[in-house]
């Protein structure tokens, strides 16, 4: 990597099995993890801009990642350019015409004390979750998604032009095409994995259950074609107050996912604990890494930032047993000190991080 | 500024020419026989003089119809409409379409200001109602703007007696595999998908 937050120049060759990185708080402990994360969704998981990734002092960033194994392809850069705000893919050397040809190489999941904004933030944070699980691991949604943000912003436009309803049609019938494959795909994917969501969120918790479900803005129905009507006629039906209010109102940008307690039936977002809160955040991640394993095969690439520091000890131990039960691979954690490595306690190698940069 | 420097400056701002390339051009044309830029400007000058949209399609042509709106032998009753007039060369190029065209100069974009009045649609519609129009067949491009064009045209001209309105089709390229086509052309072919 080079030119990335404090991190400077550095070749950094991970032992298979990971390793933990030790380091005191504002060393660069977190920008380590993003700047491997990056390769995966080609953005910063803490949500911070590109422009603001880059080191001071320096217009551009560079980050290389050679990936061991049977993996295809070899090597994933990213590198972006504040100067000129571009930002490119490159597989194996050959820079890519669009971003989300890179998506989701690595096969990489990250657990990290800001997860629980899933939980308590609005639901815009549960529904980026969902797109950048689903971006990640089903072909063609990232592009659905993006014609479905243009044809949104397309018919705002229009709205605020006042303009006639032949004119709004156009728009409408494109959210409903490009949304049914979103709303379709967020079904499926809750649905195959509400199960496992309840064991993690049970194995953590150590008692209760919890429920993950959608809560689509226009349900979906069996095919995506029936979908598709769905949505053209709940945007038909919604025309006159779209028109007094000039924005969209329905439609899967409204989307929400729920976690709800069972037995008590209540929102975990309302009514949960601080440690409901955290388990039902942790068990999204568990489901997440369950997710890229299936889809992609190789055991996933897990990054924890710091994850323990948050949790009771109780909670702790089971979320270990349910990590290290599982079928994971290489693990990179971070943490303040040795007694907070917990993952793979005697089989990972301890780094330490200060100022920047990483000492084996 | 000097007449080497203004020349640089016109070239440009033309699309794909940088300031370097601009002013290799202009040296390329000192160097070159003064005749040469006699005839670029004399080139140039026709172009702004004679050249304008034609009068029925909006193709671009040196009279006030084009060469193809005014020729008996092409199938007058078949209108492919396009987004721009280089659409038009395209699809002349292939030498298949024996039909006439339909110039909008844009696509709907209220993103940008363009709504169905800023295009050349009033006269398509009067096109189909006096000219015995019996297809129109949508070439808009497969961008969600040029989709939501060709929805809007097909809305508007839906209801003409006798008319038959198609769309140009597009998706997965012949003789391809699937695993081997890219996630937006997967897409689209998806959102183009057909009853069976
Ligand atoms: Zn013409």
């Amino acid at each position: 990597m080079r030119g990335f937050r404090n991190l400077g120049v550095q070749e950094l060759t991970f032992p298979r099995e990971g390793v933990a990185i030790l380091g005191g708080n504002a060393q660069g402990k977190s920008n380590l993890l993003e700047a491997i994360y990056y390769l995966e969704t080609l953005r910063s998981f803490r949500g911070s801009g590109d422009a603001q990734l880059v080191a001071f002092g320096c217009t551009v960033f560079r980050i290389e990642g050679d990936l061991a194994g049977d993996a295809d392809p070899v090597q994933v850069a990213a590198a972006f350019d504040r100067g000129s705000r571009r930002k490119r893919v490159y597989l194996d050397g050959d820079p890519q015409d669009t971003l989300a040809a890179g998506l989701g190489r690595v096969g990489a999941v990250i657990f990290s004390p800001d997860d629980i904004r899933m939980i308590n933030g609005p639901p815009a944070e549960r529904r980026r979750f969902l797109d950048v699980v689903l971006s990640l691991n089903v072909p063609g949604y990232v592009e659905m998604l993006q014609r479905y943000r243009r044809a949104l912003a397309q018919r705002n436009a229009a709205l605020k032009a006042s303009e006639g309803p032949t004119a709004l049609e156009g728009w409408s019938r494109m959210l409903a095409s490009s949304g049914s494959v979103l709303v379709c795909a967020r079904a499926r994917w809750i649905a195959e994995r509400a199960g496992s969501f309840s064991a993690h969120y049970e194995a953590v918790s150590g008692a209760e259950v919890a429920a993950l479900s959608y809560r689509p803005s226009v349900d979906e129905d069996e095919t995506l074609a029936s979908t598709e009507a769905r949505i053209l006629s709940a945007l038909v039906d919604a025309e006159r107050r779209d028109r007094r209010l000039r924005t969209t109102t329905v439609g899967p940008h409204r989307d929400e996912m729920a976690v709800v307690l069972e037995g008590a039936d209540r929102e975990v977002r309302e009514f949960g604990s601080g440690g409901q809160r955290r388990t039902a955040a942790l068990a999204l991640r568990l489901v997440e890494a369950d997710t890229v394993r299936d889809v992609r095969d190789p055991d996933p690439l897990v990054l924890m930032d710091d994850v323990f520091a948050e949790l009771d000890q109780a909670r702790s131990d089971r979320l270990l047993a349910r990590i290290e039960g599982g079928r994971i691979g290489q693990v990179i954690l971070t943490a303040p000190k040795e007694a907070d490595v917990r993952v793979r306690r005697d089989a990972l190698p301890r780094w330490q991080i200060e100022g920047g940069r990483v000492a084996a | 500024m000097n007449a080497i420097e203004r020349a640089g400056k016109e070239l440009s701002r033309l699309p794909g020419i940088g300031p370097k390339t601009a002013l290799r051009l202009v040296y390329h044309l000192l160097k070159a026989d003064p005749a040469r830029i006699a005839q670029l400007t004399g080139a140039l000058t026709d172009l702004a003089d004679r050249v304008r949209p034609c009068e029925r399609c909006g193709n671009y042509s040196d009279s006030d119809l084009c060469d193809v709106c005014s020729n008996p032998r092409r199938d007058h009753t078949t209108v492919c409409v396009v987004e721009e007039a280089y659409e038009v060369g395209a699809i002349e190029r292939t030498g298949q379409y024996p039909g006439v065209y339909h110039v909008l100069g844009g696509k709907l974009s209220p993103l940008d200001g363009v709504g169905p009045e800023s295009l050349r649609i009033a006269g398509l519609r009067t096109r189909v109602a006096e000219e015995g129009v019996r297809e129109v067949i949508l070439a808009t491009n497969a961008s969600m703007e040029g989709e939501a064009t060709a929805v809007y045209l097909e809305s508007i001209l839906r209801n003409v007696q006798s008319l038959r309105v198609t769309r140009l089709a597009r998706g997965i390229p012949v003789g391809s595999d699937l695993e081997y086509v890219d996630g937006t052309t997967i897409a689209e072919a998806l959102l183009g998908r057909r009853e069976m």
